[in-house]
């Protein structure tokens, strides 16, 4: 079968390619004038300045420097008291957009939010439920993504996204509007305490796709006139929820 | 108007052009003000500025020294995660590779996200050859290729275009009149695009930083087109410099810190991706098989070369572009090559080992040290651009005339005879044209300055002659100084003194 055919060619360029690394690199080697390094050289300068690594903001600060710079990045930003009210929340802005469907990911505490009951007009699907069904067309036909943030950065106003089976990346991608809830204990300051994560967490732990958010798409490409949305969704709630 | 074409006129006829152009002269100037300020602006926010540029130096600088072996851990990551990696040498090998897949895979149309280096090997050009149609989806690249025409900033690739223009060429491929206002054109290209990302066969992605550790790719951007061409699409090819290595995630927060502020002032690009592999068993989304293309195409001439081997640092901001006075007289096509601005000044020729390859492209600076001041990797620009013209000097490519003077120059001031008959041939030589001190003819070798501005004429006593005279003066007894003015002045000077002391070796202050 044709699959096949390409299965042993692939197999083909990939021998034919650890051959070629051998030499490209053994040509490095030679241009810097030494013998190949095989054992992790030792690299004194990683990672942020150490003066940065002490920056920490107490959970308020992180939460009020989370919400103005999400704002000024010309997303929308608030705190709620708890997951009933990010669900009002959700719900209301889904109506105000006239959203025809929303897409949320398959999490237990998405599904806590109750937006089916919330939102009777409206058809709510949850990402990858029915491996059958084609899963980024029913992304690109809702009018609302929800997600929920493994990881949120107070400095630069970013939402963590970690793909998994039931975490498509179309969901925080492909409809104009997106809703994040952002459980405050999931908050850090620096964009390195996260990043740090995946050298500990390490390649075996990584999802094919981690995703910073800060704010909504845009462009000025054209006449230096920000637009936004002008590929990745145009309308992002960030949603900070306490407890 | 691709980047070989343009190379068939010189720099200078080039610049002509652009100089001519004022619409590109006002948009690239106010365009540069603004990423210059933003970048000034978000520095100063994020605070100790030259300490992040020096850790962003020193962790660029520790992977290029060990670029083997960080490349080496990042291939086996890569293809531990389920990538196909591949080592391209020179461009027709990357082009031959990526065009291998493309055949295989029977693709008919490639969604691009931006790549310089796909720029760089003209691959849009040879996927047309092959019948495969390949789509830009970053707005400003879209617009420029329905120009048929080369990006001329590596940050706003579209700078040179105005409005009309955009919408005209946006109008052409809706097949209606658009109107001209942003959201308008903003839409149609969302709604063209999203058919473009739903269709594409093979999505094509640059990549910003690639992780050894964990051989992940890292894409920073604003829009979501290389989201979508790493989401979607069956097939994803990335396309990646050989040096675009760092150790690990936690010194990705320092190259996250430098890249989007240096390159217009956010706090960080909007969307910032980690990609480690193909889509997992399971997912619902992503590429199905992942290719990475490591090329190199002339980047390791620079590897154990002193002069050049920092060049390899470079993060691609476009920070020196903005803040570059010729740059912002002449825009990017002048430059007739992929990279433009003082970076793309020194990266044309140094890619190349030929010097007769090199154009003239070196000579477009003012050696200022702008750029370097900018970098946010501190690589030292200016002193490569002037090793460059040693370099062409040296290889016996510089252009005559120049040769003649320079040897002329040295002949006469070797010799404090020669020189004081040639400063007297001189001033009987400009008499007839100076006027009220100054010379505006615009004659003879004279020209090339007078034609833009006034030449001062020698002075009708020069300070040679003059000398005698004035060491007298010195000799004498000098009147002894009022003892406040040299109480203050004895007071700076301590002051002055401390201030060094204190300041270290902070070369660049602020």
């Amino acid at each position: 079968m044709a699959d096949e055919a390409y299965r042993e060619w692939l197999a083909g360029l990939d021998a034919e390619s650890r051959r070629r690394q051998q030499a490209f690199l053994d040509a490095l080697a030679a241009k810097l004038g030494r013998p190949r390094v095989t054992e992790p050289p030792p690299h004194p300068f990683r990672g942020a300045p150490d003066f940065w690594k002490e920056y920490e903001l107490s959970p308020e600060e992180r939460i009020e420097r989370f919400i103005a710079n999400f704002r000024a990045s010309g997303g929308h930003a608030f705190r709620v008291s708890g997951l009933a009210e990010a669900a009002r929340f959700i719900a209301d802005k889904a109506l105000e957009l006239g959203v025809p469907a929303v897409i949320r990911q398959d999490e237990p505490v998405l599904a806590g939010l109750g937006l089916e009951s919330l939102l009777p007009g409206v058809e709510v699907r949850v990402w990858n439920e029915d491996p059958a069904e084609d899963w980024i067309a029913r992304a690109a036909g809702a009018g609302m993504g929800v997600v929920l943030a493994d990881f949120a950065v107070a400095h630069t106003a970013s939402i963590v996204t970690l793909s998994a089976r039931g975490k498509g990346r179309s969901v925080s991608l492909l409809p104009p509007a997106l809703a994040a809830v952002i459980p405050a204990g999931r908050l850090f300051t620096r964009l390195g305490e996260v990043l740090s994560r995946f050298d500990e967490t390490g390649r075996e732990g990584l999802p094919a796709g981690v995703h910073f958010i800060s704010g909504p798409s845009r462009s000025a490409d054209i006449e230096n006139d920000l637009t936004i949305g002008v590929h990745g969704p145009g309308i992002v709630y960030a949603l900070i929820v306490d407890a | 108007m691709s980047g070989s074409e343009t190379a068939a006129k010189t720099v200078k006829e080039r610049a002509k052009e652009a100089l001519r152009n004022d619409f590109l002269r006002q948009a690239v100037r106010f365009t540069t003000d603004r990423l210059r300020n933003a970048r000034l602006q978000a520095a100063g926010e994020q605070g100790n500025w030259e300490a992040w540029r020096e850790r962003g130096r020193q962790i660029r600088s520790h992977t290029i020294a060990h670029l083997d072996y960080y490349l080496n851990r990042f291939a086996e990551n890569a293809r531990a995660n389920g990538a196909h990696v591949h080592f391209a040498e020179s461009a027709e090998e990357a082009v031959r590779i990526v065009l291998a897949i493309a055949e295989r895979k029977g693709a008919r149309m490639v969604a691009k996200s931006k790549s310089m280096v796909t720029e760089e090997l003209h691959l849009n050009r040879a996927l047309e050859n092959i019948g495969v149609k390949p789509v830009e989806t970053d707005l400003g690249e879209y617009i420029v290729q329905l120009a048929g025409e080369t990006p001329s900033h590596l940050i706003i690739p579209s700078i040179h275009k105005n409005r009309r223009q955009t919408a005209d060429l946006l109008s052409k491929e809706a097949g209606e009149e658009l109107p001209t206002d942003t959201p308008a054109l903003a839409a149609f290209v969302r709604r063209r695009m999203r058919e473009v990302f739903l269709a594409a066969d093979i999505g094509m992605t640059g990549c910003n930083f690639a992780i050894a550790e964990t051989g992940s790719i890292v894409v920073f951007e604003n829009e979501g087109n290389a989201r979508m061409v790493s989401t979607l699409p069956k097939t994803q090819i990335t396309l990646m410099g050989m040096e675009r290595i760092i150790p690990t995630w936690a010194d990705l927060e320092v190259m996250a810190t430098l890249l989007p502020r240096s390159a217009t002032g956010q706090r960080l690009t909007v969307y910032m991706s980690g990609i480690s592999g193909p889509r997992r068993p399971g997912d619902g989304d992503g590429p199905e098989e992942l290719h990475i293309v490591i090329v190199d195409n002339g980047r390791s001439l620079q590897l154990g070369d002193p002069e050049f081997q920092e060049l390899l640092n470079c993060i691609r901001c476009g920070a020196c572009l903005n803040v570059c006075p010729v740059y912002r007289h002449i825009g990017g096509h002048a430059y007739g090559g992929t990279y433009t601005g003082p970076i793309g000044a020194v990266l044309k020729p140094a890619f190349r080992k030929n010097v007769a390859e090199w154009d003239d492209v070196a000579d477009a600076s003012s050696l200022c040290g702008a750029c370097a001041e900018a970098c946010p990797v501190k690589i030292p620009l200016h002193d490569m651009l002037v090793a460059l013209r040693r370099r062409k000097v040296e290889a016996g490519r510089a252009k005559r005339p120049e040769a003649l003077a320079m040897r002329a120059y040295a002949a006469v001031m070797g010799s404090a005879g020669r020189l004081k008959g040639a400063l007297r041939l001189g001033r009987l030589a400009v008499k007839p044209i100076a006027r009220d001190g100054f010379i505006r003819a615009r004659i003879g070798p004279l020209a090339g300055w007078t034609r833009h501005r006034v030449f001062p004429a020698p002075a009708a006593e020069p300070f040679r002659e003059r000398w005698t005279g004035l060491r007298l003066e010195l000799e004498r007894e000098p009147a002894a100084m009022d003892p406040a003015v040299r109480r203050r002045l004895e007071e700076a000077l301590r002051r002055r003194q401390a201030e060094k002391r204190e300041g270290g070796d902070e070369r660049h202050g602020g």
